[in-house]
């Protein structure tokens, strides 16, 4: 078992001469190969470089490892040159001065040092540094940039985040580390990925766009804006992307979908469910920015004549499939609109009561045909969290929600262009 | 079958998007035409007539080939200039090009507000009340969030440099003298040609505009299909700088430069305008100088802050607040106060900085160029798009031939 002690930066270890059992130098520290660990990858071997040889020398033969001294044990002359597998990774080349996820504070970062320690009794990698302090650290100014800053009473904060918060975004990486990635990435808010994806490479985000599973990938991708949707599902597989599709709301599908050349359009719907694919085809018939393009069909609707008791069972059946439950609409046999009640209406109704009797009509309503703006100054005149949607008829098509419309007036930085230049 | 109408009817916006990708080149060649850029034309013009259009010639094509190579690295990564070489240079590397991107932006920052202050002088506006409202004015219109309204609203009054096109034939330049000193250039190698030389290729091929188309095209999130656009946007935006230039130089050169003038302020480069606006030249000229370095003082400080961020993965976003992003916005405030305070001080010679800073960048560019050719070449990095021979040829050529004018200017400004 090697010797190391205490907590080791990278920047402090690289370059440092490798010395052999009888003190001769074998070559300088190149490189550090980790293998997959859970959750810390552990070293596997060191590279040593000495003119154009590469030695690979196992974690297991090293005797003393920290900042001064790094030796193996073994001799110099019974030593072969090799090089490092293709598939290898390593801490330098793969992971310094690249971005990586920063989990926990959801957002993009750059690797300036990593930080290895002791776990199980192993030496792994435990942190990236992501502060000043690294590239002081990396420069060999640390300690005298602590001193300067000082003097302006600022103290060199520790910028470190822990790797089981880390998620690489480099294709090679992302693949090797798949089944820790998943967890890992669907710990973020689909907001917070979606403004990530919207900051990285292509390539990048087609690899992490993959490792999500597809209820986080569903509403990651409704969050970003057409172009990246159109490039992300012109991507994948006929099967996936329709999968993908039938998750979402079918207002968001449909959105996604007339972005989307024909061919590719038609294929996807024909590999849909029938009952979602009709929802989507319905919506894809409104203009995009009035209320019927806004709209998502799926709501909440009850006969007039069925009890409170009744419709708070058929609402717990329904409520999984709909994004919104709080509004219930009383529909009659031709679809028209009668009356509204909120959830609470409903909860604190008496359960034999029958809904017309209880629900507030007329309702109030926007037409099929109303521009987004105004759909947006209905919803905040009237302060409703949905707002039904019917046609010259009163018959009801669906409803507006408040995010959709708060999208419109203010959308979410993933939404917007990443920069504005 | 409505539904399918519908799709039909969404599919002709595919058109727009792919109108959506123009832009970025167009944009970057344009901003060689900044106050830097028009000062040191004018100065051309005056100084050597058409001596030099020889080599402005030969410059815009090595800015059509340098600027396709930095939107193809754009399109086949998807990362930014700054990015690219941070993860494939290290911190070090990254380190010193940063600091020369900080220092030849600040100095074409100052051109920039010296251009504000020089065109509303020709208004008789005192630059004591047109910088102070002028930097503001940037400030918030990037702040406030409304840039892209203004960035193309500018883009558009700068059609207003097509008016040197109409002076330049207007002034009835000697049309056979002309070709002949393109075709058969007596070159000098005394201390002024040299410095000319090199400052005219640092106003055409600015560093900061490779910056600034590679994130442009980066944030377009062009695919390699739609490349083609692209490069002829590119190609397009360098044929107009050139143009434009050309004519710049063409009237002074006929106007200017056989009466002596030297061009060191404003009024005497506006003369170049006189066969069009006679008596309206200085209005027209100010007009535009104005126009151009209010763009370019508006992209500059935005363009740095938004480079050294993405090479040292700061939060960035002109969205973000003080306390979100502090590095982003604290750059960008203070590129916008000291640009426009040096030009406060009492005495600064406007047309002089412009010129100076053009110089600065001239010398700075082999840096970049150099950094460039080795990442565009790198097949691990771009794969099948690397570079062709003869692009290789005309890049490595222009940075030799920088690098040996600036080394020249140097050893005969010590040998004085």
């Amino acid at each position: 078992m090697p010797f190391f002690a205490g907590d080791i930066f990278i920047s402090e270890v690289l370059n440092k001469p490798v010395l052999d059992q009888t003190g001769d130098e074998i070559g300088r520290l190149k490189d550090i190969v980790v293998g997959p660990g859970e959750p810390f990858p552990s070293v596997l071997t060191l590279l040593a470089v000495s003119g154009r040889e590469t030695y690979v020398l196992p974690w297991d033969r090293i005797n003393i490892f920290n900042r001064r001294v790094i030796s193996v044990a073994a001799y110099l002359k019974d030593l072969k040159p090799a090089a490092a597998q293709a598939t290898d990774i390593l801490l330098s080349r793969d992971f310094l001065d690249k971005q990586i996820v920063d989990i926990n504070g959801a957002k993009l970062v750059r690797v300036n040092d990593l930080k290895l320690g002791e776990v199980k009794g192993k030496l792994c990698l435990v942190a990236a540094d992501m502060g000043l302090r690294g590239i002081l650290r990396r420069l060999g100014l640390e300690a005298r940039g602590e001193k300067f800053l000082s003097l302006f009473r600022y103290k060199l904060p520790h910028k470190l985040v822990g790797w089981n918060f880390v998620q690489t975004v480099e294709p090679k990486l992302t693949r090797l580390t798949l089944t820790v990635s998943r967890q890992k990435v669907s710990k973020l808010h689909p907001a917070d990925l979606a403004e990530i994806m919207s900051e990285i490479s292509q390539k990048e985000r087609r690899a992490l766009f993959s490792s999500l599973d597809v209820d986080t990938a569903s509403e990651a991708l409704h969050e970003l804006e057409p172009r990246v949707q159109y490039e992300i599902i012109n991507e994948m597989t006929t099967i996936k992307a329709s999968e993908l599709l039938e998750s979402m709301p079918p207002d968001e599908a449909a959105d996604i979908l007339g972005n989307l050349p024909e061919e590719r359009a038609q294929q996807l719907i024909k590999l849909m469910e029938k009952e979602e694919a009709e929802d989507v085809q319905e919506l894809m018939e409104h203009e995009e920015d009035t209320a019927g393009g806004l709209m998502t069909n799926e709501f909440l609707a009850f006969p007039p004549d069925m009890t409170v008791e009744e419709a708070i069972k058929e609402l717990r059946l329904a409520a999984p499939d709909v994004e919104t439950i709080y509004y219930l609409y009383v529909i009659d046999e031709s679809e028209q609109l009668k009356g509204v009640l909120s959830l609470k209406n409903l909860i604190l109704a008496r359960p034999e009561k029958r809904l017309e009797e209880i629900m507030k009509a007329p309702a109030k309503t926007v037409a099929l045909d109303a521009e987004e703006k105004d759909v947006a100054e209905f919803i905040s005149k009237y302060n409703y969290l949905a707002a039904p949607v019917v046609d010259e008829n009163n018959v009801m098509h669906g409803i507006v929600t408040v995010d959709d419309v708060l999208a419109y007036l203010l959308p979410t930085a993933s939404q917007k262009k990443r920069r504005r230049l | 079958m409505k539904f399918f109408d519908r799709i039909r009817e969404l599919r002709s916006r595919r058109f727009f998007l792919a109108l959506a990708v123009l832009g970025p080149g167009l944009i970057a060649g344009n901003a060689g035409n900044d106050a830097g850029g028009i000062a040191t034309y004018s100065i051309i013009g005056a100084r050597e007539g058409y001596g030099l259009l020889w080599a402005l010639i030969l410059n815009v094509v090595a800015l059509a080939v340098i600027q396709e190579m930095a939107a193809r690295m754009g399109v086949v990564t998807g990362k930014g200039f700054s990015d690219l070489v941070r993860e494939q240079f290290g911190l070090k590397v990254t380190l010193s090009v940063m600091a020369l991107f900080i220092f030849a932006n600040l100095t074409v920052t100052i051109a920039e507000f010296a251009g504000i202050a020089a065109s509303m002088e020709l208004f008789g506006v005192s630059r004591y009340l047109s910088l102070p409202g002028a930097a503001l004015l940037i400030w918030f219109a990037v702040v406030k969030g409304s840039f892209k309204q203004v960035e193309r609203s500018l883009m558009v009054i700068s059609l207003i440099y097509l008016t040197y096109v109409v002076s330049g034939v207007m002034a009835n330049p000697p049309w056979g003298e002309v070709v002949r000193q393109i075709a058969l250039p007596s070159v000098r190698l005394d201390r002024g040609y040299i410095l000319l030389f090199i400052t005219m290729v640092g106003t055409t091929i600015t560093p900061y505009m490779q910056f600034y188309l590679q994130s442009a095209v980066v944030d377009k999130g062009v695919r390699i299909e739609e490349y083609r656009y692209v490069k002829w946007d590119v190609y397009a935006g360098a044929f107009m700088t050139g143009f434009i230039a050309f004519f710049i130089i063409i009237a002074t050169g006929t106007l200017l430069h056989p009466a002596g003038v030297n061009v060191d302020s404003a009024e005497q480069a506006a003369i170049a305008l006189r066969p069009l606006a006679g008596q309206f030249a200085s209005h027209l000229f100010a007009l535009g100088l104005l126009n151009a370095s209010f763009l370019a003082a508006l992209v500059l400080p935005l363009a740095t802050a938004y480079g050294l961020s993405e090479a040292f993965g700061w939060e960035s976003g002109i969205n973000r607040t003080f306390r979100e992003a502090p590095q982003f916005l604290g750059l960008y405030t203070a590129f916008i106060v000291i640009g426009a305070g040096v030009i406060m001080i009492p005495g600064a010679p406007l047309i002089t900085i412009m010129f100076i800073s053009q110089t600065v960048n001239g010398i700075l560019l082999p840096a970049v160029l150099i950094i460039m050719l080795k990442l565009v070449n790198d097949r691990s990095i771009m794969g099948e798009h690397v570079n062709t021979k003869w692009m290789n040829i005309v890049t490595w050529t222009t940075s030799i031939v920088i690098i040996a004018l600036t080394v020249l200017l140097l050893v005969m400004s010590v040998m004085g």
